[in-house]
């Protein structure tokens, strides 16, 4: 009775004190509840708790739980919970203990940093040496993290400080890869070896190298770190290349001024990063005015030999091409960084003929001074072509390479010369025929009486032979002038695009150096025959004529006799070029960047939002949203553009005017009734350069002398008819017959409708009193049709140019001309659904054979012109179909062909789409009938708006 | 990654058309002789990494057209080089009696200090020999040339011609006599010198006895 009284008192006491603390106060049985008990007061460190329930418990302190396998011991060392850790240490816990992956106590307390209780277990004898199963040690966690301080603690009880893990890495690699400078200094204090391996070769510096950790690389290069590669061969000036890490070179180029060589020398290299090694080029030539002229000189020397390997025929075109131009685009960026750049300001007196770099190679101009007097004796020896090279013979390396092309140009144009003095006349015919002949004969004879039978056969057989050849010796040199040509073209223009490049770089920019226009204009016919023979030169190298008008009105002809697809590619190419990874590619919108326009007031929200917007960001990506509505992507991109633009030829606007066909327009002349007309017209201009920027069709047509004022072409008297086809005709009339004696009465002048008076509008200076004769009837009609036609509306053309030109520059979209400008804006107007039909891809469960399938292109094939192009808009967000077909038809990161999707077919579920990825989703329909009646109601109901399907 | 040498040499081979100066080169390249040879057009371009006296020297080699028409050509090519192989053919006295324009060529035209060493090619045909060993090589002499005979056929004194050259500039570097930091001496220093062998890592075994002590 006692007995149970007293139980139930114990119990009673025990529930007491349970409640009061809140907790269990007497711990269970089993070790595996016990812990979890016990667990979250030791993280807590309730050191008096834990020692309470552990008082009286059999509780084994060494139970290892969880799924790692640890040890209460553990727990306290990793949380940092010092008391417990005393108090478990005391009651027995093994400090050395390891977890599943090795990990003992002060490993864990070495990882987090736990001073207090790395110290006690120290006390308690834990192993500092025990390498857990990666075969990392205490030091190593505290190397990782760069605590100096507990490692000084803790380094002197270490027998090896360059115990290596599993990878051979020792705790003063990890802490060199993290850069903890302190951490660094203290291991080498402590003797770790500052060269030491890892398995694959890495030594420390090899490690700082490749993390770009420039103070560390410096404390082990001055502690006399040797510069090793690993055992692929990659040295720690590779790591910090590929890293782009300039200032690691630096240091590395500071103790090893080798290394400075072997930088310059990696531009050859194709593997490596150009913006990386630009980076890192940059850096180092903007520590001091000797780095940047070492660095340029160093850099003209490499390209020197680059590109005198491209002109070696037996170099690899392609690749050596690509080197030349590499090392020259960096040399070019690095040049325009130093202080004789033209962008800093001085040396704007640039002469045309002189290299005006002379602070640049001022180092090369000792040597030159030296040079100079045996040059002297080669200018008397023989004094060859006057070239413009002879002002500035040789100053810089890269002199080299522009003379020894002068020399190859020269060259060619020495063998043009020579054909055209033998044209290839009957008779020359001949002579290489038999000259064909008799070298087979030759060598056939060679071979039978010449045991050694050498190819170049110099052995004299006869002296018969012998005269054979000297007479023969000039068509032979012709045959091979040909060879000659066509061999170097390539190579010699690559050159040439090189030497635009270093030209450019010394211009400011948007100028064209004149000495490279001068030399273009010597080397004309040379340049012209590589253009003829083989125009491809034109959109691989010779992409100076962009940038130069004066030089591309020589080409012009040549261009623009290439297939339009070609000159739309360059065109392409030019226009994005600089811009990073163009609109292709998708990238996460920036919401502040999206143009957010109401479907209500497109036209007027539209300009808002554009104006608002900078014409980088413009260039970079659209991303448009219409107001209340979710859909965004390209396929909503399409519809605004395509909205937009028959908004701006609402007549409401007054800004355009139809034309006599009914389908094309021009800019209206009396616009100015909307007060804001001009900044409409920038913005017209501007939606136009937008669209064509990012191959966005609109829909609208244009009078051919509208697109023709777009291209900056005259227009002549026959684009009027595009407007006023009557008058047109008149116009024609007074050309075609002898106006003398008719007695019209004409002058200068027109009378012009200006909102119901009539004004008459003198067409030259006092025109009003000149009469219209014979002969100057043209001179009437060119002017007259000008008026018409320019002078009118040249307020509108030049706002709107204004607005074009601030995404396509003049100099690019004259390489079209008015036809192809329309199908560069405006797509094919008409659909050919064989076409449609072959460039359509099907997906989930469709294809070809399928009924449905076979129904849908009936249907389509049944429908007007006009409801195609709604389905078309329906699907792909666009009525407009690309050039080229819909082959070309273009999704949210590139091309996406028209798609139809199989959708399980309920009672009347209508057909849907995903504009993004131009997919028409088609129930699987029982019947065509039925099919179609569902997809005109689509079509007829929901071509526009977006709601997430 | 990038190529591991002590020195890089700027090297010329000169001399009149047809004299087998391609061939040279490709032999010392390939290690053959070159069957279907042409006229070079303007200057072709070999290279061959070689030890000479413990240095690794990287030969960067010019090789260019004979043919007068591409002479303007080939002698923009010549600026900075450290050596040239002169060569003619011992089978015509016309490429030797044009040795004298050429030697002026390069001396002029090539670093002042370039080193030259005379090749007397096709040494395999010596039955139709014009020019006798005895003055070609007194017109070394005279001119202060390295003097050889050769055949690219054979490969008989290829490789010698072009490690020979190279030794005199080597040996010449390092009596002064030429400094590879000036400009234009078409000597550039690699970064071997830095890039020292590893000694066999230090075994495991052992440090792991050291460790468990």
């Amino acid at each position: 009775m006692e007995r149970a009284m007293e139980q139930l008192n114990v119990q009673l006491n025990r529930l007491t004190r349970s409640l009061r603390r809140a907790r269990t106060v007497e711990l269970p049985e089993d070790n595996e509840t016990a812990v979890y008990t016990l667990m979250p007061m030791v993280m807590a460190d309730q050191h008096r708790s834990v020692a309470e329930l552990l008082l009286n418990s059999k509780f084994d302190v060494n139970y290892a739980f969880g799924r790692v396998k640890r040890s209460l011991l553990h727990i306290a060392a990793n949380c940092g919970s010092v008391e417990c850790l005393i108090l478990l240490l005391k009651k027995g816990a093994n400090p050395n203990y390891q977890d599943i992956s090795g990990c003992t106590p002060l490993h864990l307390a070495a990882r987090n940093g736990q001073k207090k209780c790395m110290g006690k277990l120290l006390e308690y004898n834990a192993d500092v040496n025990i390498c857990n199963n990666e075969g990392l040690t205490a030091i190593h966690w505290l190397a990782v993290n760069g605590r100096t301080e507990l490692l000084h603690d803790l380094v002197q009880h270490v027998s090896n400080v360059d115990v290596e893990d599993a990878m051979g890495q020792t705790a003063l690699h990890v802490a060199c890869q993290n850069g903890h400078k302190t951490t660094v200094l203290c291991l080498l204090d402590s003797g770790a070896d500052i060269n030491r391996p890892n398995v694959s070769g890495a030594t420390p510096l090899y490690f700082a190298c490749s993390h770009g950790q420039r103070d560390t690389a410096q404390i082990l290069l001055s502690r006399g770190a040797k510069y090793l590669p690993d055992k692929n061969g990659i040295t720690p000036l590779d790591l910090c290349v590929q890293g782009g890490y300039g200032e690691t070179c630096e240091i590395l180029i500071q103790h090893h001024g080798r290394l400075f060589q072997t930088l310059i020398q990696m531009t050859q290299n194709d593997d490596i990063k150009e913006n990386m090694l630009r980076q890192v080029l940059e850096h180092v030539s903007q520590q001091s005015e000797s780095h940047y002229q070492k660095i340029l000189t160093g850099l003209a020397e490499v390209a020197t030999t680059n590109g005198h390997k491209l002109l070696s025929l037996s170099s690899n075109y392609e690749a050596q091409m690509k080197s030349l131009l590499r090392i020259v685009r960096i040399f070019c960026h690095v040049f325009r960084l130093g202080p004789s750049s033209p962008s800093n300001g001085n040396d704007m007196g640039y002469n045309g003929n002189k290299t005006p770099r002379s602070q640049v190679f001022k180092v090369r101009k000792v040597y030159d001074v030296r040079k100079n007097d045996v040059i002297g004796v080669k200018e008397t020896g023989f004094k060859e072509h006057a070239n413009i090279y002879q002002t500035s013979p040789e100053q810089e390396p890269l002199e080299l390479l522009w003379h020894s092309l002068d020399e190859w140009l020269v060259l060619i144009a020495t063998e043009l010369e020579k054909n055209k003095r033998d044209p290839a006349s009957g008779a020359n015919n001949i002579t290489s025929i038999l000259l064909k002949q008799r070298e087979v004969d030759s060598s056939a004879a060679s071979v039978v009486g010449d045991n050694t039978a050498r190819p170049q056969a110099i052995t004299p057989a006869s002296q018969a032979q012998l005269d054979a050849e000297v007479i023969i010796e000039a068509p032979e040199a012709y045959a091979d002038g040909e060879d000659v040509i066509s061999m170097t073209a390539n190579r010699l223009s690559a050159v040439i695009q090189a030497f635009y490049l270093c030209c450019s770089c010394q211009m400011p920019q948007g100028m064209t150096s004149p000495r490279f226009i001068e030399f273009v204009c010597k080397h004309d016919e040379v340049l012209k025959c590589f253009v003829t023979r083989n125009p491809k030169i034109i959109f691989n190298h010779f992409h100076f004529l962009l940038e130069c008008p004066e030089l591309m009105s020589r080409f012009m002809h040549i261009i623009k006799a290439q297939p339009f697809k070609d000159r739309c590619e360059w065109f392409y190419e030019h226009l994005h070029a600089g811009q990073p990874d163009s609109d292709m590619v998708h990238r996460p919108v920036n919401e502040n960047d999206i143009l957010l326009v109401h479907r209500e007031s497109i036209f007027r929200s539209s300009c808002e939002v554009v104006s608002k917007s900078s014409n980088e960001k413009l260039k970079q990506g659209i991303a448009v949203r219409f107001h209340g509505e979710e859909g965004m992507g390209q396929g909503v991109v399409r519809e605004w553009f395509d909205i937009l633009s028959n908004e701006i030829i609402n007549p409401d606007y007054a800004l355009f005017t139809q034309s006599a066909d009914g389908t094309t327009f021009q800019p209206n002349s009396n616009s100015s009734v909307n007060p804001d007309h001009l900044n409409y017209f920038r913005f017209a201009g501007q939606i136009l350069g937008l669209a064509l920027y990012h191959r966005q069709l609109v829909n609208i047509y244009f009078t051919r002398s509208f697109y023709k004022h777009i291209l900056g072409i005259p227009v002549n008297y026959q684009d009027v008819a595009s407007i006023d086809p009557e008058y047109a005709k008149n116009l024609q009339w007074i050309l075609d017959n002898d106006i003398s004696d008719l007695g019209l009465e004409l002058t200068f002048s027109v009378e012009t409708d200006v909102f119901g008076a009539m004004e008459e509008v003198p067409l030259k200076p006092g025109g009003v009193s000149i009469l219209v004769t014979q002969d100057n009837k043209a001179e009437y009609v060119q002017l007259v049709t000008e008026l018409r036609m320019t002078r009118a509306i040249q307020p509108q053309i030049n706002a709107f140019l204004q607005g074009f030109h601030t995404f396509i520059p003049p100099s690019l979209i004259q390489l079209f001309d008015e036809y192809e400008l329309e199908l560069l804006l405006s797509g094919m107007p008409e659909i050919d659904v064989n076409d449609w039909k072959k460039n359509t891809e099907y997906t989930s469960g469709y294809d070809l054979e399928e009924p449905v399938i076979k129904w849908f292109w009936e249907v389509v094939e049944s429908l007007t012109q006009e409801e195609r192009v709604l389905l078309l808009q329906f699907v792909t967000g666009s009525s407009r179909v690309p050039h080229g077909g819909f082959a070309y038809l273009m999704g949210g990161s590139g091309l996406q062909k028209f798609t139809i999707a199989a959708v399980p077919y309920t009672s009347n579920l209508l057909p849907t789409s995903s504009t993004c990825i131009n997919m028409l989703k088609l129930p699987e329909y029982p019947k065509q009938e039925i099919l179609r009646d569902r997809l005109l109601v689509a079509l007829h109901c929901g071509s526009y708006g977006y709601t997430m399907a | 990654m990038s190529e591991t040498y002590d020195f890089l040499f700027k090297f010329l081979v000169i001399g009149s058309a047809g004299t087998g100066k391609s061939c040279l080169l490709h032999q010392f390249i390939e290690n053959k002789f070159k069957q279907d040879s042409n006229h070079t057009i303007g200057v072709e371009f070999g290279s061959r990494v070689v030890n000479v006296g413990g240095k690794t020297v990287k030969l960067q080699i010019w090789d260019t057209a004979g043919q007068e028409r591409f002479r303007s050509v080939t002698r923009s090519y010549y600026r900075g080089a450290a050596g040239a192989l002169l060569v003619y053919d011992i089978t015509s006295r016309e490429t030797y009696n044009a040795l004298t324009n050429w030697l002026t060529d390069a001396r002029t035209l090539a670093s002042p200090n370039i080193v030259i060493i005379l090749c007397g090619n096709k040494k395999d045909l010596d039955a139709d020999r014009e020019v006798t060993f005895l003055e070609a090589s007194r017109f070394a002499q005279e001119n202060e040339l390295m003097f050889l005979e050769t055949s690219a056929l054979t490969g008989e004194n290829v490789e010698e011609a072009f490690l020979k050259c190279a030794r005199t500039i080597l040996n010449k570097i390092e009596s002064g006599e030429l400094d590879p930091e000036r400009m234009g001496s078409g000597i550039q220093y690699g970064d071997a010198s830095l890039r020292q062998l590893r000694q066999p890592r230090s075994t495991t075994a052992q440090s792991k006895q050291q460790c468990s002590c």
